[in-house]
């Protein structure tokens, strides 16, 4: 499947043909014959992150996105293949989940949920330090300090409530948070949606700032394009669980080759009224379910481009340039 | 107990069979707006200090409100930004639009004579009656027809809905959001409004899905001869569509013009800082440039311009005097002391 080939020397974390399946809950039936059906979540994803880059995951809503980002975060465990960071596959050697976390943290969308709505801002930052890396009352202050610091808060900020803050400053205090035991890699979320858009600007700076400065390795999820375009170093664009397109942002972005990258690139707005193209585009159909995905390539009922064998023969990721992979049939009809 | 100003003269003229997008960032009033327009602003707690809302030489903030019942919905309607929570999920699809049509048909029928009865509802409509009733419970007695069941297909496949006989029997929870969000707009076209109010229609949609509702708004436009007034925070998405753009900050609206102007010559710092705020390439290329600071507490604003604090121009007038919104430009209005005023 052209797996091995994802991987380099400096990979911080590789998944290789990741599965996640969720059951479904039986019918009320204890004869029923009908067999055990699933959702395919994330089915067969081959990634990996380089260190001090980002990757960008994108696809729409249900198309395995978070899932993958709670997989490799090991919230919840994968159905099979492996999850590889820094040489240890977590899949199969016992890791304690304490010195996982030190290394992996992870920003959520929402910072409304994901923060404490009861305790201070600095005792939220301190939680991870306290019960990741340790040391002196004295020594997790200066952690805090610092990370508070980092992404531009006020140590009187800490004292408050995230109610006592806007948006933007929960969604740094949830940045501040994840820095705090200095991991190696972090897994963003859809960090921004929840943001106005000049806020949203000022955490991307934020990030980039961050990612220069601690050398952070990041997996991005997000289903913005210009985000994506913005923070990350490499794309891989999920469909339905599959992993249809990757490769580096610049060569995705401006020339996509997968039928699908090329339908949500197109429909994503552009800032530029002279370049009215989000009305050409033609879209067919909606995202499938992913109980009963089509048989053989998961786009193929609404791309254009389909044959008989697209219903037959899921295609692998192929690599078509140096770099560049790209899972379909007939990917000479896009160039 | 303190008043938040959420809208302070605001003025804006929607012409007909043209769309304007409103655009903001959350709490700038955008939404406050179109509540007004379509009157459900719930009045208390909100209170209209001054102004008038004229629609077709009507002022919809001074007539009573059953009178005002006789526009909502039929003459302006609305799609809201959240789909499941506007369709009520225990009736079909087909119900709820069939009782738009109702509806509509009960009141062009009453229309010439006087106000509707407050009692309308449970007068039973004798005409054509089929063994179908209405599962809306104001509509009970009343009997979905043969036209009228021919009359929602028409208007779903109008939206490009696939099998629309098959969908008029389902309930939202068995929709995805694209489809919710066009039976939303199916039942808003259904009154063949003269003007649709779309607060952030696709928000809550993924970015095809997103496309595909924003080129069905945009060429049902033109088949029914509609306005739209589209309220969005997405700039990209007000580029690829509107006529005209109104950029509102903090309750006011800071600069109002046609579109190609407004992306080619800003002229409002605030809506200089936007555009600059989307990444348009990769961080090799581009290099994004935030709006310092955040939007003000509505309510207590100091003096001045409002987007002083964050303003890299800001001078000393801007502290103490209010711009007003003044045409520097054919067809481009700006409120900044940069530009005259």
């Amino acid at each position: 499947m052209g797996i091995e080939t994802f991987e380099s020397e400096d990979s911080i974390l590789v998944t290789r043909d990741l599965k996640k399946y969720y059951p479904i809950r039986r019918e009320f039936n204890p004869f029923s014959r009908n067999p055990r059906r699933f959702v395919r979540a994330v089915d067969g994803v081959s990634l990996s992150i380089r260190k001090g880059k980002t990757v960008a995951v994108v696809g729409e809503s249900g198309c395995g996105k978070t899932t993958l980002a709670r997989t490799i975060t090991l919230m919840t465990p994968p159905t099979s293949g492996d999850i590889i960071f820094e040489g240890i596959n977590l899949t199969k050697e016992k890791v304690r989940p304490k010195k996982l976390y030190r290394d992996v943290q992870m920003v959520f969308q929402d910072p409304d949920s994901s923060l404490d709505p009861r305790i201070k801002i600095k005792e939220t930052v301190a939680e991870p330090i306290r019960s990741l890396v340790g040391g002196t009352e004295n020594q997790v202050r200066e952690y805090v300090r610092t990370s508070l610091s980092a992404v531009g808060l006020s140590e009187e900020q800490g004292d408050r409530l995230p109610k006592q803050l806007s948006g933007g400053q929960r969604q740094r205090v949830a940045i501040a948070r994840a820095i705090g035991p200095r991991p190696k890699l972090i897994v963003l979320d859809e960090p921004t949606s929840a943001l106005d858009a000049s806020v949203q600007a000022q955490i991307l700076a934020l990030l980039l700032d961050l990612q220069r400065k601690y050398n952070l390795s990041y997996m991005l999820i997000t289903h913005n394009i210009s985000v994506a375009q913005y923070l990350s170093d490499q794309v891989a664009v999920m469909y339905a669980g599959n992993l249809v397109e990757y490769g580096d942002t610049k060569t995705v972005i401006t020339k996509p080759r997968h039928p699908y990258t090329i339908t949500l690139i197109s429909s994503a707005p552009i800032p530029n009224p002279r370049i009215r193209n989000l009305l050409d585009i033609e879209i067919k159909g909606e995202v499938p379910s992913s109980i009963n995905p089509p048989t053989g390539c998961r786009f193929n009922p609404r791309c254009p481009y389909a044959e008989k064998i697209c219903t037959e023969i899921n295609p692998p990721l192929k690599e078509i340039a140096k770099g560049h992979y790209v899972a379909c049939h007939f990917v000479e009809k896009t160039a | 107990m303190g008043k938040l100003r959420a809208l302070d003269h605001v003025n804006l003229n929607i012409e007909e069979k043209q769309l304007i997008a409103v655009v903001g960032e959350s709490g700038c009033g955008k939404s406050t707006l179109a509540l007004s327009i379509i009157g459900l602003l719930a009045r208390p707690p909100a209170v209209v200090e001054s102004g008038v809302i004229e629609y077709k030489d009507v002022d919809l903030l001074s007539i009573p409100s059953k009178k005002l019942r006789q526009y909502r919905g039929t003459e302006i309607a609305m799609i809201f930004q959240e789909p499941l929570t506007s369709l009520n999920p225990v009736f079909t699809i087909g119900d709820q639009i069939g009782e738009a049509i109702m509806i509509r048909d009960l009141r062009k029928s009453k229309q010439q004579s006087d106000d509707l009865p407050s009692d309308f509802m449970q007068k039973t409509y004798k005409s054509n009656v089929t063994p179908k009733p209405s599962r809306i419970p104001s509509l009970r007695r009343r009997r979905i027809t043969e036209a009228l069941q021919k009359e929602i297909i028409q208007y779903l496949s109008l939206v490009r809905i696939a099998d629309p006989d098959q969908v008029l029997e389902r309930y939202p929870f068995e929709l995805s959001g694209g489809m919710r969000q066009r039976v939303m707009i199916a039942m808003a076209l259904s009154q063949k409004p003269a003007l649709l109010v779309a607060d952030e229609p696709t928000t809550a949609l993924d970015v095809t899905t997103q496309a595909q509702v924003l080129k069905l708004m945009k060429e049902l436009m033109k088949e029914v001869n509609t306005s739209i007034l589209l309220i969005t925070h997405d700039l990209a998405v007000a580029s690829q569509v509107a006529d005209r753009v109104v950029v509102m900050y903090a309750g006011n609206v800071v600069e109002d013009s046609n579109v190609l102007e407004l992306f080619s010559d800003p002229l409002h710092p605030y809506t200089k800082g936007l555009l600059s705020c989307i990444p348009t390439g990769t961080k090799d290329e581009t290099v994004i440039r935030p709006i310092a600071g955040s939007v003000p507490d509505l309510r207590n604003l100091p003096p001045g311009c409002k987007f002083a604090s964050r303003c890299p121009y800001v001078m000393e007038v801007c502290k103490q005097k209010d711009p007003e919104l003044v045409e520097t430009k054919p067809d481009h209005k700006v409120a900044c002391f940069l530009y005259g005023n």
